[in-house]
């Protein structure tokens, strides 16, 4: 990258220091071709001999809807399964198998949408997608399927020839038909071995070797609400292999291991939202925050949706999706842009423009009209969330609110010097705008420090609000922002890929020259501006609050049920007969969240309490305190 | 005709030949009729790299302390990155956590003639960034500043590294915000397999593994803080690092100001070496989660070892090298038992590593996926490689060479650990050859030497029971006649066992 222009754009004196805010223009070269793909080019001399190289597509969860939420992700996975070229060695019967899979998954998703799910609805069983829970229909279907599946990778013949096999030695030589059925058989044999000896159709994984082994590295890609963007870094003299590779994919992408990597994607979501101590809150908490908009559901998808792809669907998706007129090319790094640019017109030209354009989006988020709560019990650090509607990408305000957000964080940011080292009530806190393509939030958040507790935390968040409301932001505080956001006009330009990263994500919500133009309106915002932001924005009608309380589980902390019962001298005094018992009902007593239940199940303690043989007397009794203590932590945590 | 060059295009409408501009500037012919049906078919210009000198770069202040400088004018930045031989290896028995402590109240605790908040203040207003951390092995503090700025940023930057006030109420907030971090310890199967893995590994007093408490967090006081400066944040263990846009001589020269009356120590000495061994078997952690989370693994080699590269390459072909290498294939892209799986072999500077393999998978096929890592390792050590896939390999990291000094600052950091670890000269102008000249039989040998399953220790984190039963093709049973040594859960304040 070159400085094209190095201007002064203020010179706010406000203190001794002089700050002079330059704005870097990055030089951007854009190309766009006949079938609408754009490239963006920024070639850039002082990081020699590498290229980051990516495309992506305008397409995102935001653009799903109920029945396929995910699929923008799943289809992320598939890109990476190769084409008629890559991935296979004989693409004919690898189509052939795929055809077949299809079939067979096709019935199992019809009757699990049907039989699997009314039984699920008549409470028969606890889940209609779980194999244990398969009718004896279901359970030969995935095993035909399973078998498909092996045989595109070369396996599982064996045992249908040694049963063919053997079927064929029992048939008797003088039973009627037994010519026809001798040779129907035989004739089966040799086609099963025939294909066993041609091997798999498919070659795993080659559109990874391909890159690995031309030193393309980092070779990844990323879904979000608004995009789905793929990148690599390859050396500099093998740009044109990514267009190779790139195009080939984009011209004849084939829906390869279709149904096993769905397992992958599940074991995906278990990894990044229910192995996590918050993951599924966070989850539940957007689905409330977003009222109507394609933000409420999550991108990896729900677990219903992500068993019931079809291709149908898919393809229906990659018809509208993933044509040129909605693909933007991003390149940055060691090249001559006038090298490059017969590269992607020779091999992105080839692709074939959608029949129609991609719809837009439609659905507005719906004004949020009375304040929205959620308390969990987490195995995590007690903190607030606090989350307030704000707007979408370029939007007049979104520049005075990232003000203020700045305003808010850091070492010298107010939430630090109020809530960190003032109150001493937060171990951290921190503000973020959620600035997206449709829509947008802000957000505060805070984690207790101490036996400070969530409500202190909100409490004291709501004071930095009112503070926002009614006084003006000092000029040094706002002039220092501007200072930090000038140079990091700087900061965010020099490592190739973080700036290609940048592009895509600006170029998906709207136009990648804002990372051109934002500085200016940064340096343009004024006290004013954030004290009216923070009045339009900050009422409690159009904000969601999350509280997490730290669940008190088994040894989960050293507040958890193991520590706190081994502590006890009095669970110690209980005869050792009866101690595992005891502690197998405080770890559940821990695990209930509802006191209303509890103290149903201390009234019927009440009414048995006569008849309690002695001995369990001690048992019994240290229980029903347990549950009185319980009660009350969370009566107080209700408060 | 399509003809690349780095700087020069030369598309004349006929042309047929290209000229090569220079000996560094390759030009190579490409045919133009068609995409080639294959990737294969492509042909490249090479890419003549070679890579740079430490000693092309390297300068001294008047007291000896190394300087690398790498100016380019591209952004008004100037990133000055000084580091120190010392880290937490250095902590007393008793103490563990004071000197990562030390490293973060530098930063945070003001200086002796600044206020902490005011120190703060100057830096933020100045959008300058100071950083200042003690890791294991190495400390360093961090200056990127705007050139305009750059006078001013070094005052402040150098008045924290020398004279750091460790003002006492940051250090109550810091101590505050340590403990409350440390209650998080058992919250992700995560942060509980790291750590139990690496006592097992390295033994919990080895600085690989030793944990802050509570109580020695609480126990930290100024004068300990300001013992543990002394002993890392002198120019005796100093290297520093200089790059962006700045005049070369004008920075020797203030940089010899800045060292000016600095009492240069002596280094420290050498991160000492575990003692422990591992004990092979199966080890579980409780923890209430829909996955298990699974390390495999043992004591490696040093980063001096005549194996190395055979090392480096057989753990790219059965489990560092992404997406082709043999774990990934088999328990992701074959079976879809786990979204992430594979291996990697640190061969550290100072003392041997590790060899670890690791996934996460659903409870009921933990079992199966360590199965299928378990036949990896026998697979690798029964039959030599494929010729294509140690090609696959070799050429990976043949290919990327370039790329580790790409950007100028990367290429110093690269300097300054070589010599801060007295890695020998020439590595790198060898490291391709070295790569290149690894057999299949090598490759062999050092699966046979280092990875023989039988001595591994497997650590699981999950629901225990679920994970033991198991599916119809594989259960716990299967792994070492089904013993497991359950570990406790430790106190994430006393790390002491929970009963």
């Amino acid at each position: 990258m070159r400085i094209l222009a190095a201007v002064t754009i203020t010179t706010a004196i406000v203190t001794s220091v002089t700050s002079t805010a330059l704005a870097q223009k990055v030089e951007v070269d854009t190309v766009t071709l006949d079938n609408g793909m754009t490239f963006l080019l920024v070639p850039r001399d002082d990081q020699p001999n590498t290229i980051a190289a990516g495309w992506l597509a305008k397409v995102g969860s935001v653009n799903e809807r109920p029945g396929i939420t995910g699929i923008s992700h799943f289809f992320e996975h598939m890109m990476f399964k190769g084409t008629n070229t890559i991935g296979t060695r004989d693409a004919k019967r690898d189509a052939d198998y795929r055809a077949q899979q299809k079939g067979v998954r096709d019935e199992i998703n019809m009757l699990t949408w049907t039989d699997q799910y009314g039984r699920y609805f008549r409470g028969e069983i606890d889940d209609p997608w779980n194999p244990v829970n398969d009718t004896p229909k279901l359970k030969e279907l995935r095993a035909e399927l399973k078998t498909l599946m092996d045989r595109q990778q070369g396996k599982a013949f064996g045992d249908e020839i040694a049963k063919l096999k053997t079927e064929l030695a029992q048939v008797g030589p003088d039973s009627e038909g037994a010519k026809e059925t001798t040779e129907r058989i035989t004739a089966k044999i040799a086609s099963l071995e025939a294909e066993q000896s041609a091997g798999a159709s498919i070659v795993k994984d080659e559109f990874d070797q391909v890159y690995t082994k031309a030193g393309g590295s980092g070779m990844n890609a990323f879904t979000s609400h608004d995009l789905t963007f793929f990148f690599i870094n390859v050396p500099s003299n093998k740009f044109e292999l990514w267009a190779w590779m790139e195009s080939d994919r984009l011209n004849d992408s084939v829906f390869r291991e279709f149904y096993s990597e769905r397992d992958v994607v599940h074991e995906e979501r278990r990894l990044r939202t229910e192995s996590t101590p918050t993951g599924t809150f966070q989850e539940q908490f957007d689905s409330m925050f977003w009222i109507s908009s394609g933000y409420s559901w999550p991108v990896i998808g729900w677990s219903s949706d992500l068993n019931s792809y079809t291709i149908e669907e898919s393809q229906r998706y990659w018809d509208l999706y993933y044509r040129p007129n909605n693909l933007v090319g991003i390149i940055v790094g060691d090249f001559n842009a006038a090298d490059i640019k017969p590269v992607i017109r020779e091999y992105f030209g080839r692709l074939k423009s959608g029949a129609q354009q991609p719809p837009p989006v439609i659905t507005l988020e719906h004004k949020q009209v009375a304040e929205m709560r959620m308390k969990a019990e987490v195995e995590a650090q007690p903190s607030v969330e606090i989350r307030w509607h704000a707007v979408p990408f370029r939007h007049r305000d979104s520049y005075a609110l990232d003000v203020m957000s700045s305003i808010l964080n850091g070492r010298t940011g107010r939430l630090y010097k109020t809530m960190v080292e003032g109150k001493q009530i937060a171990s951290n806190a921190g503000a973020r705008t959620d600035i997206r393509k449709y829509a947008g939030a802000f957000e505060i958040s805070a984690e207790t420090k101490g036996d400070a507790t969530p409500d202190q935390l909100e409490a004291a968040i709501d004071e930095e609000i009112k503070r926002l409301q009614t006084e003006l932001v000092t000029d040094r505080e706002l002039q220092k922002v501007k200072n930090q956001n000038a140079a990091e006009q700087y900061r965010r330009l020099q490592s190739n890929f973080f700036l290609m990263i940048q592009l895509a994500f600006l170029e998906s919500m709207g136009g990648w020259e804002e990372i051109n133009e934002e500085n200016a309106k940064i340096q343009a915002v004024t006290a004013a501006d954030v004290q009216r932001v923070a009045q339009t924005y900050f009422k409690n009608e159009n904000r969601a609050v999350a509280t997490y309380l730290r669940k008190q589980s088994s040894g989960a902390s050293r507040g958890g049920v193991a520590a706190t019962v081994a502590d006890d001298p009095e669970f110690a005094r209980l005869p050792a007969a009866m101690q595992p018992m005891v502690r197998q009902a405080i770890e559940k007593l821990q695990l209930e969240t509802d006191s209303a239940k509890l103290k149903e199940a201390l009234a019927r303690m009440d009414q048995q309490g006569d008849m309690t043989p002695s001995p369990m007397k001690p048992a019994v009794d240290y229980i029903r305190r347990k549950i009185e203590e319980r009660i009350q932590q969370l009566d107080v945590a209700a408060k | 005709m399509r003809t690349m060059t780095r700087l020069t295009l030369t598309f004349a409408a006929a042309a047929t030949l290209a000229t090569a501009l220079a000996t560094t500037l390759a030009t190579t012919l490409a045919a133009t009729a068609a995409i080639p049906p294959r990737p294969e078919d492509l042909k490249f210009a090479p890419l003549a790299f070679t890579p740079p000198e430490a000693k092309d770069y390297r300068h001294t202040l008047k007291d000896g302390t190394p300087v690398y400088m790498a100016p380019s004018k591209e952004f008004p930045l100037v990133t000055i990155s000084m580091s120190f031989k010392g880290g937490s290896y250095l902590d007393p028995a008793d103490s563990p956590g004071l000197a990562s402590m030390t490293g973060s109240l530098m930063r945070s605790g003001g200086t002796t003639s600044l206020k902490p908040a005011d120190l703060d203040e100057e830096l933020d207003f100045l959008a300058t960034r100071v950083g200042v951390q003690v890791r294991d092995t190495m400390s360093s503090a961090t200056l990127n500043t705007l050139t305009s700025n750059l006078e001013t940023s070094m005052d402040l930057f150098f008045d924290v590294v020398r004279n750091p006030g460790f003002d006492q109420g940051r250090l109550d907030v810091q101590k505050g915000e340590a403990i409350e971090s440390m209650k998080q310890r058992n919250d992700s199967a995560d942060s509980i397999i790291d750590r139990e893995w690496s006592s097992m590994l390295y033994g919990s007093d080895h600085h690989e593994a030793r944990q802050p408490t509570q109580a020695s967090i609480e126990a930290i006081t100024q004068d300990s803080l300001r013992a543990m400066h002394a002993k890392i944040f002198h120019p005796g263990n100093a290297i520093i690092a200089v790059s962006g846009d700045f005049d070369p001589s004008n920075m020797m020269a203030r940089l010899d100001k800045a060292f000016e009356g600095w009492q240069r120590g002596s280094p420290n000495q050498d991160p000492p070496a575990p003692t422990v061994q591992v004990t092979p078997g199966v080890y579980h952690v409780a923890k209430d989660i829909p996955q298990g989370k699974v390390f495999i693994g043992l004591r490696g080699i040093k980063r001096d070892d005549p194996d190395f590269f055979p090392m480096l390459m057989m753990n790219d072909i059965l489990g560092g090298g992404g997406f082709t290498s043999r774990i990934m294939q088999s328990v992701r892209s074959n079976e879809g038992l786990a979204y992430s799986a594979g291996s990697r072999s640190n061969a550290n500077p100072w003392y041997p590593g590790e060899f670890r393999a690791l996934f996460q998978s659903k409870n009921a096929t933990v079992a199966l996926a360590l199965k299928l890592i378990d036949d990896e390792f026998h697979r690798i050590r029964r039959e030599s490689v494929t010729e294509a896939e140690l090609e696959t390999a070799k050429n990976s990291f043949v290919e990327t060479f370039p790329q580790n000094f790409a950007s100028k600052e990367a290429m110093l950091g690269i300097f300054v650990s070589d010599e801060m670890t007295r890695r020998p000269d020439g590595y790198w102008q060898t490291f391709r050859e070295k790569v290149m000249a690894v057999k299949p039989e090598d490759i062999q040998r050092v699966a046979n030497k280092y990875l023989d399953p039988k001595k591994m220790a497997v650590m699981v984190v999950g629901n225990w029971d679920e994970i033991y039963q198991g599916n119809d093709r594989a259960s716990m049973k299967d792994f070492f006649n089904g013993d497991v040594t359950h570990l406790p859960l430790r106190d994430p304040l006393t790390l002491e066992p929970i009963k």
